[in-house]
C-alpha cells in the first residue's frame, strides 16, 4: 500500500504545441487503444517509421510481405474483436494490402490499413512507387481516405477507427502523403471528422421484434440460422438465451463456428455447400428461417430459387443492405445481433408466459432424427496412410476448446470447420467470404500477437501455406510461438476433388509434386521439403506420415512453447470433402459420400 | 425495366464521384444521366442521377448507395423524364446563367 501524496505531483512539463504529421498519427493511434501494429517500411513512410523509433509504446511487428501484415491485422481483430492495424509504404506495399482489404471487407473484420504514399506535389504524376490507393480500394473497404493536409492525420485516424469498429465492421484504409507525415502542424489532442452520412442503427424497432417473434410462435419448423454476426457482435450469450428457450434448431454458417457450441444438442453443425446433412436438411424443410447475422451467401443457398422453398424469413443484420439482398424478407430486424438476439429472447419468453405456446416438438424430433442418421463421417483411407480427417479431428481434441484455430482455403479449411470442434466464439478464423488462400499463417500470427496466452494452431494446406509462409520468419524473430499443421496431399486439393468429381479426373495442373503423366517423364517429387524449410526458418519442425504416429506428434508439437512449430502431414491425396452440394445444383440434392444421397422421412 | 431519377446529397469531397460510380458499374447498372452541382452548403453537393433499371434492383442499389459514408441522403424524384428532359437542355446548351438554370428546373 502506498501512501496517499500530500502534496501535488510537479507539473507535466508542457508538449509543445506543434508536432509533426507522422507524430501526430502514432498519437491518433494511441489514442484509440492501439497496442500494435503489422507493417513493412518503404520510403513514404520513412518519417513514420522514424517516429516509431522512439515510441515502444506501439509494438511494430515487422512482416516479411505487407500481405502477411494485413492478414495479421485481420487475424488480431477476429481473436480480440479490437481492431486490428497494418502499415506499408505506397505503391506495391500499398497494393499488396489490397487482398487483406478485400478480405476483410467480405468476412466484416474491423481492420485500419495506413499507408504512405508519395509527396502531395508529386500525386498524380506517375511517380516513383505512387500507386492511387484510394481509389483502388474503395470497392473493397467500408471507407478509404487520403491524407495531404497534416492537420486532418488525427480526426481522420479517429474517423479510421469509428468507421472500422462500428455498424457493421470493416476494413478503412488511410493514405497519407509522405510531405504531410513531414509537416508540422498544430497538435490536437481529440476530435474526429463529422461523417454526416454515417449513421449505423443498432437496435432493432419494437414493432418489428413483435412480428419476428408471432412469426416464430406460429412456425412449426422454424431455423435458427447463425451468421458471423453473431460473433462480431459478441451475442453468443444472447444466442444460447434464445436457443434454449425456444429449443429450436441451430446451424452456423462458416463465418459463426464456434457462436454455439458443437457439443449442445440443439446445434445440427454447419450448412452450406459442405454442410452436414441435419443442417442443410432443416434449412430445406424449414417453414421459418430466422437469419442471424447472415447473409445468404450462395455457398450456403447453392441455387437460390430452390433454397429452403416453404419457408418465410426473419432477417437480422446490422447492414441494411443484407436485408432482401439474396432473399426477401417478411420481418427485418435492422440492429446489432446483440442487442437484436436478446429482443427477440425477451419477447418471446413474455408472450409463452402469457399463454401462447409454440408446437416445435416433431420437428425438434425430425431433425434429431436427421443428425443421427446422418453424421458427419469419412472413408478410411488406404492402410498405412493417413487420414487428413482423422489429424484435424485429433488436434482439436488434444489441443481444447480454448485453442484458437485459424485456417487456409479448400478441403483442409472444410475438414477444419467440421472436425476440430467448437465450443467458444473467437476460436475460429478462417477467409470465409473471399476464399483467401495463404491467410492460415500470417493469421495466426496475429491472433497469438493479440492474445499471447492461448495456443494458436494454423491447420494449413500444402498450396496455402507455400503462399505465405515467409511469416515463419517474422514469427521466429519476434517471438511469436504458433503451430501450423500443413495438411500435405502434394496438390491443389479442392480443385482437384472438383477435377475428380465434375471433370472426368483430369488433373490439370492442381498436382504440386508434379504431374503423373509428364511429357518429359519426371517423377513426382514433394518440394519443398517443409520439415527443411520451417528449420531453416528458426522454426521446430516434425514429420508424420504413418496413422499410428498422429497422437504422439500432435503431442510433440504441442511440448513446444517457445518457437514456432510447423508439421508436415503426408496425407491420402484422395481424400474427399462430403457432405457436398455440387455447384449450379440445389441443396435438396446434398450427397453425404460420392453418390450417396439421403432419405429424408416423407421419402421413404 | 424503367426510368428512375435519384437526387443524391453527399459531402463535398474529392473522389466522392467516383465512388457512386464504381458502385453502379459493379451492378453493371448504365448511368444515363449524371449531374453534380453544388448546394447552399459549400461541404455538401447535389448528384442527380437518372437510369434504366428493374424497380426491384433499384431498391438494391440504393440500399448499396446509402452505405457509402460519404452519402448523406437519397431521394428517389418522383418524374424522372421530366427530369431528363431537363438534363438534356443543360447539357446541350452548355453553361448557362443561374436563372435561366433554375427556369429549367420549374
Amino acid at each position: 500500500m502506498t501512501a496517499q501524496p500530500t502534496t501535488p505531483a510537479p507539473a507535466q512539463p508542457a508538449l509543445p504545441s506543434t508536432t509533426t504529421g507522422a507524430e501526430a498519427l502514432v498519437d491518433a493511434l494511441l489514442r484509440v487503444g492501439a497496442e500494435h501494429i503489422f507493417g513493412l517500411p518503404g520510403g513514404a513512410v520513412l518519417p513514420l517509421y522514424d517516429t516509431l523509433y522512439q515510441r515502444p509504446e506501439l509494438r511494430h511487428i515487422l512482416v516479411r510481405h505487407e500481405q502477411g501484415a494485413g492478414h495479421a491485422a485481420q487475424g488480431y481483430a477476429a481473436a480480440t474483436g479490437r481492431v486490428g492495424v497494418c502499415l506499408a509504404t505506397s505503391g506495391p506495399g500499398a497494393t499488396n494490402l489490397v487482398t487483406p482489404l478485400a478480405d476483410a471487407n467480405m468476412d466484416s473484420v474491423p481492420m485500419v490499413a495506413i499507408t504512405g504514399n508519395v509527396p502531395s506535389t508529386a500525386l498524380g504524376s506517375d511517380a516513383f512507387q505512387e500507386a492511387d490507393i484510394r481509389s483502388i480500394t474503395m470497392p473493397v473497404t467500408k471507407h478509404s481516405f487520403l491524407v495531404t493536409d497534416p492537420a486532418m492525420i488525427g480526426p481522420t485516424v479517429a474517423s479510421a477507427f469509428r468507421l472500422a469498429s462500428s455498424g457493421r465492421p470493416g476494413p478503412v484504409l488511410v493514405d497519407v502523403s509522405k510531405d504531410a507525415l513531414v509537416a508540422s502542424t498544430k497538435r490536437i489532442t481529440d476530435g474526429d471528422l463529422a461523417m454526416p452520412g454515417y449513421r449505423p442503427v443498432t437496435e432493432p424497432g419494437q414493432p418489428e421484434i413483435r412480428d419476428a417473434v408471432s412469426l416464430m410462435l406460429s412456425s412449426r419448423r422454424p431455423v435458427l440460422y447463425v451468421g458471423g454476426g453473431t460473433i462480431r457482435a459478441g451475442a453468443h450469450r444472447e444466442l444460447m438465451t434464445l436457443a434454449e428457450l425456444t429449443g429450436l434448431p441451430v446451424v452456423t454458417t462458416l463465418m459463426a463456428r464456434g457462436a454455439f457450441p458443437d457439443s449442445h444438442p440443439q446445434h445440427l453443425g454447419m450448412p452450406g455447400m459442405h454442410g452436414t446433412v441435419a443442417a442443410v436438411g432443416a434449412l430445406q424443410k424449414s417453414d421459418l428461417i430466422i437469419s442471424l447475422g447472415a447473409r445468404f451467401d450462395d455457398r450456403v443457398t447453392g441455387v437460390r430459387e430452390s433454397f429452403a422453398p416453404h419457408a418465410k424469413v426473419i432477417h437480422a443484420d446490422i447492414d441494411p443492405a443484407e436485408i432482401g439482398k439474396i432473399r426477401t424478407a417478411d420481418v427485418a430486424l435492422v440492429g446489432d445481433c446483440r442487442p437484436t438476439i436478446a429482443a427477440l429472447a425477451a419477447e418471446f419468453r413474455a408472450r409463452v408466459e402469457a399463454g401462447t405456446v409454440p408446437d416445435y416438438a416433431e420437428w425438434v424430433a425430425f431433425c434429431q432424427r436427421v443428425q443421427d442418421r446422418y453424421p458427419l463421417s469419412y472413408d478410411a483411407p488406404p492402410a498405412g496412410q493417413v487420414a487428413p480427417q482423422q489429424v484435424i479431428q485429433r488436434i482439436g481434441q488434444l489441443a481444447g476448446p480454448e485453442t484458437v484455430f485459424t485456417s487456409g482455403v479448400g478441403q483442409h479449411q472444410m475438414w477444419a470447420a467440421h472436425y476440430l470442434g467448437f465450443e467458444r466464439p473467437r476460436t475460429w478464423i478462417n477467409s470465409g467470404g473471399l476464399g483467401t488462400m495463404g491467410f492460415a499463417v500470417p493469421a495466426a500470427m496475429g491472433a497469438k500477437i493479440g492474445r499471447p496466452d492461448t495456443t494458436v494452431w494454423a491447420i494449413d494446406g500444402d498450396g496455402c501455406f507455400q503462399m505465405t509462409n515467409q511469416e515463419l520468419a517474422t514469427c521466429a524473430v519476434e517471438g511469436i510461438p504458433i503451430k501450423v499443421a500443413i495438411i500435405n496431399n502434394g496438390a491443389l486439393g479442392m480443385v482437384r476433388q472438383w477435377q475428380t468429381l465434375f471433370y472426368n479426373e483430369r488433373y490439370s495442373h492442381t498436382g504440386l509434386r508434379g504431374t503423373p503423366t509428364d511429357p518429359a517423364g519426371r517423377a513426382p517429387v514433394q518440394v519443398p521439403d517443409f520439415v527443411m524449410l520451417a528449420r531453416s526458418y528458426g522454426c521446430e519442425a516434425l514429420r508424420c506420415d504413418d496413422p499410428a504416429d498422429i497422437d504422439k506428434t500432435i503431442e510433440a508439437a504441442m511440448a513446444v512453447d517457445d518457437v514456432p512449430v510447423v508439421v508436415d502431414f503426408r496425407v491420402h491425396q484422395d481424400a474427399m470433402v462430403w457432405p457436398m452440394v455440387a455447384s449450379g445444383t440445389s441443396n435438396d440434392d446434398i450427397k453425404y459420400a460420392r453418390d450417396l444421397a439421403p432419405q429424408f422421412e416423407e421419402d421413404d | 425495366m424503367s426510368r428512375h431519377a435519384l437526387s443524391v446529397l453527399v459531402e463535398n469531397n474529392p473522389g466522392v464521384l467516383a465512388r457512386v460510380s464504381v458502385l453502379f458499374a459493379r451492378r453493371s447498372f448504365n448511368i444515363d444521366h449524371l449531374v453534380v452541382g453544388p448546394t447552399e452548403d459549400p461541404k455538401v453537393s447535389r448528384m442527380t442521377i437518372v437510369l434504366n433499371v428493374a424497380d426491384d434492383q433499384l431498391h438494391k442499389v440504393t440500399n448499396q448507395l446509402d452505405k457509402l459514408i460519404e452519402v448523406i441522403h437519397i431521394e428517389e424524384l418522383s418524374d424522372p423524364s421530366a427530369i431528363r428532359d431537363q438534363l438534356w437542355a443543360i447539357n446541350d446548351n452548355g453553361p448557362r446563367p443561374v436563372g435561366a438554370m433554375a427556369a429549367a428546373w420549374g
